[in-house]
């Protein structure tokens, strides 16, 4: 008896510790977020961009945050009821809608290209073991079905068309994957416009393919594990 | 018997052993029927979240879309060619706001973004409409588009957010009702309301963002004879000799046929190279055309540790490439860095005249300028040699139709291919407004303004929209 109590304790201490631990790493993965007199980058240019949307400022959009800017986030800051400093900190930031920018680099990275990004989420799922010729090759049908006029016209349209990818059915193509994994290096060289199919629409997997009709293609090419074809 | 009794004698059987397996295969059946419930459930919800992304990454583009195009309204100055461009800019953000109405968030928190882009759509499209009368854009309109098109770049800026969210897993669909839209609360665009009339709907297809990879003249395709292929057909074996050359004999361990393409216009066969001392696994693909043994793509993928090859170094490294493989006269036009790997695009280039229809890509090393890939099906469907008339109409008069504001930086003369497999031949103007860099293409024929290209200045490299 004695020790399912002290099993129960450990328990229940493991996962305040946890959940404590999880809650601050949540809060803690800022970047330095703050912009003041002198800072430069895009970040600013965003800054600019929605205070002359907005009338606070009315300079150019040139990303250096000089008196103007300045004075227009003071301004900001006052009427949205926050110290006017003129320091545009976290709480100006979120107040301006720049949450964006107070998230890790490397996600923000991962989807500042977001064609590349879904592209390669897709041959992921659809191509991982395969060479690298037969995962641009993938990413090379996506793009092809997209500029052909029985198919959606978008990327997305394609990619999430019902039931033409498995990795979509499953879900497994909505999760970002690291941008320095071979199959963004496929999609990039996909979307650059190398494409090993020669104008491919389909492709399928002989030994898995449970389809008759997708027979009824012309192939093209057998790249890996899977057929190409027209 | 009363129900008590029964009751008693139902819990007398089950002590007693005699109903377990009764009882075990009722249990057995619900808990089937749950899973198959439950795994139904959620093939449905994935089914359902799949078109919200699709919804939503489409939409994302079409903004994308509608910022560029209401930025190049503003450059233009023939009422022609400023009329064609809002008029893609309203049907773009048509298509925008359909997708919008398919999200799962409320009309209350979305709903001045849905206004936002109605605004776009309406004003584009009267303006469009008094273009084609050929009556040119008042002062007004056109700080109406800038601040239509400051909106816009935040709207992008908000929705890249979201995105970031959404594929980090940090918002779900269903909390998007509450976080969505910090872009438009702080004022409103305008104050009347739009029209949503259902004809302003799918009006068309949407033209998706390639360009901005892929440098602006690479979208003309094949489906016309091949003009840049010359020579007797080769076999397999003849190819593949020219294979061996092509990385070098020292250098070649072994060459496989892995595929023959008979039914495209350009007929080539495709081979897997290994090297020697390299592991097996490294192989570059090449394929090569029947007919004259043209290099037709070249693909090999290695990792790239670092970078020490400069862009200039780089360019001139794929630049002797081509003229060693028989591409002569190229010149570097755009390019792009990923990865310590720089792919740049080069153009043919006769009397000074740089014709974007033959268009070759390099991929280069940036550890050590190894050629690591090419691609030439633009330009052995397009090349040959042109007949290049004399302008009618004076460098000075062309440069009288581009925007006044405009601060020239550079000029010359172009081909450029257009959508109807025809060729334009151009002045090509580089210009600055505003602190961002723009072309200008005025027909050398006849004064029109055929196309305005905006020129995006990144670390990673020269891209166009």
């Amino acid at each position: 008896m004695k020790k399912t109590v002290k099993f129960i304790c450990l328990t229940i201490i493991f996962t305040v510790i946890f959940t404590a631990l999880y809650g601050m790493e949540m809060v803690s993965t800022g970047r330095t977020p703050k912009m003041a007199l002198g800072s430069q980058g895009e970040e600013v240019k965003s800054l600019q961009q929605r205070l002359k949307n907005w009338g606070y400022y009315a300079g150019d959009i040139n990303g250096n945050y000089g008196l103007e800017t300045l004075l227009a986030v003071k301004n900001f800051q006052t009427s949205w009821g926050m110290e006017s400093s003129g320091v545009t900190d976290a709480k100006t930031m979120i107040e301006a809608g720049m949450g964006r920018f107070l998230q890790k680099d490397e996600v923000y990275a991962a989807a500042t290209t977001d064609n590349v990004q879904l592209l390669a989420r897709t041959i992921n799922g659809e191509a991982r073991g395969e060479p690298f010729e037969g995962q641009v090759a993938v990413g090379a049908v996506i793009l092809n079905r997209v500029g052909d006029s029985r198919f959606p016209k978008t990327i997305a349209g394609v990619i999430y068309q019902p039931g033409a990818f498995t990795a979509v059915a499953d879900g497994q193509i909505n999760v970002a994957i690291d941008p320095k994994s071979t199959v963004v290096k496929a999609a990039r060289d996909a979307l650059n416009g190398w494409d090993p199919t020669e104008g491919c629409l389909y492709y399928w997997n002989p030994k898995t393919a449970t389809s008759k009709w997708i027979w009824t293609r012309q192939i093209k090419r057998k790249i890996g594990r899977h057929n190409f074809g027209i | 018997m009363g129900v008590r009794a029964k009751l008693l004698d139902f819990k007398k059987r089950l002590s007693s052993g005699k109903m377990y397996s009764v009882v075990i295969l009722l249990l057995g059946v619900v808990s089937i029927m749950g899973f198959w419930q439950y795994k139904k459930n959620m093939q449905l919800k994935q089914q359902l979240e799949n078109q919200y992304y699709r919804a939503f990454y489409d939409m994302t583009g079409y903004v994308q879309n509608v910022e560029s195009l209401l930025l190049k309204s503003m450059i233009t100055t023939s009422p022609q060619k400023t009329a064609t461009i809002l008029q893609e800019a309203s049907r773009q953000s048509n298509m925008a706001q359909e997708n919008l109405g398919m999200l799962p968030v409320s009309q209350s928190v979305l709903g001045n973004t849905s206004k936002f882009l109605s605004q776009v759509g309406d004003i584009s499209n009267s303006l469009n409409v008094q273009q084609i009368g050929g009556k040119k854009l008042s002062p007004e309109q056109y700080k109406s588009i800038e601040s239509l098109h400051g909106f816009a770049v935040s709207l992008e800026d908000g929705l890249q957010q979201l995105q970031t969210d959404l594929a980090g897993g940090r918002i779900k669909w269903g909390q998007l009702t509450k976080t969505a839209n910090t872009f438009f609360e702080k004022s409103s665009a305008a104050q009347n309301p739009a029209t949503q009339g259902m004809e302003n709907m799918s009006k068309t297809f949407q033209e998706y963002p390639k360009l901005i990879y892929d440098g602006p003249y690479s979208d003309h395709m094949i489906s016309t004879k091949p003009r840049g292929l010359t020579g007797n057909d080769l076999s397999s074996e003849d190819l593949k000799k020219k294979v061996i050359d092509f990385f070098g004999s020292d250098k070649v361990q072994d060459v496989v046929e892995t595929g023959k393409d008979d039914y495209s216009q350009i007929k080539t066969f495709s081979y897997n190279v290994t090297f020697k001392n390299l592991p097996k696994e490294q192989i570059a693909n090449i394929t090569m055309t029947v007919k004259g043994g043209s290099h037709y793509m070249m693909l090999y993928n290695r990792n790239v540790p670092n970078a020490s090859v400069t862009m200039e170094q780089a360019k001139e490294l794929g630049r002797k490439f081509l003229e060693a493989k028989g591409f002569t006269n190229m010149v570097d036009t755009y390019y792009l860095k990923e990865d310590n790997t720089a792919v740049i695009n080069y153009a043919y280039k006769q009397d000074n005249v740089v014709v974007y229809s033959d268009l070759i890509k390099v991929k280069v090393a940036l550890d050590n300028g190894e050629i690591l890939g090419m691609e030439s099906k633009a330009y052995l469907a397009a090349h040959m040699k042109r007949n290049i008339p004399v302008p009618k109409i004076t460098m000075e008069k062309a440069k009288s139709q581009i925007n006044a504001k405009m601060n020239l930086l550079s000029s010359g003369l172009a081909i450029i291919p257009t959508n109807y497999k025809t060729e334009n031949f151009c002045y090509e103007f580089k210009g600055n407004i505003n602190g961002k860099d723009f072309l200008v293409y005025i027909n050398a024929e006849n004064g029109r303004e055929e196309d305005v290209l905006m020129i995006v200045n990144t670390p990673n490299g020269v891209l166009t929209i």
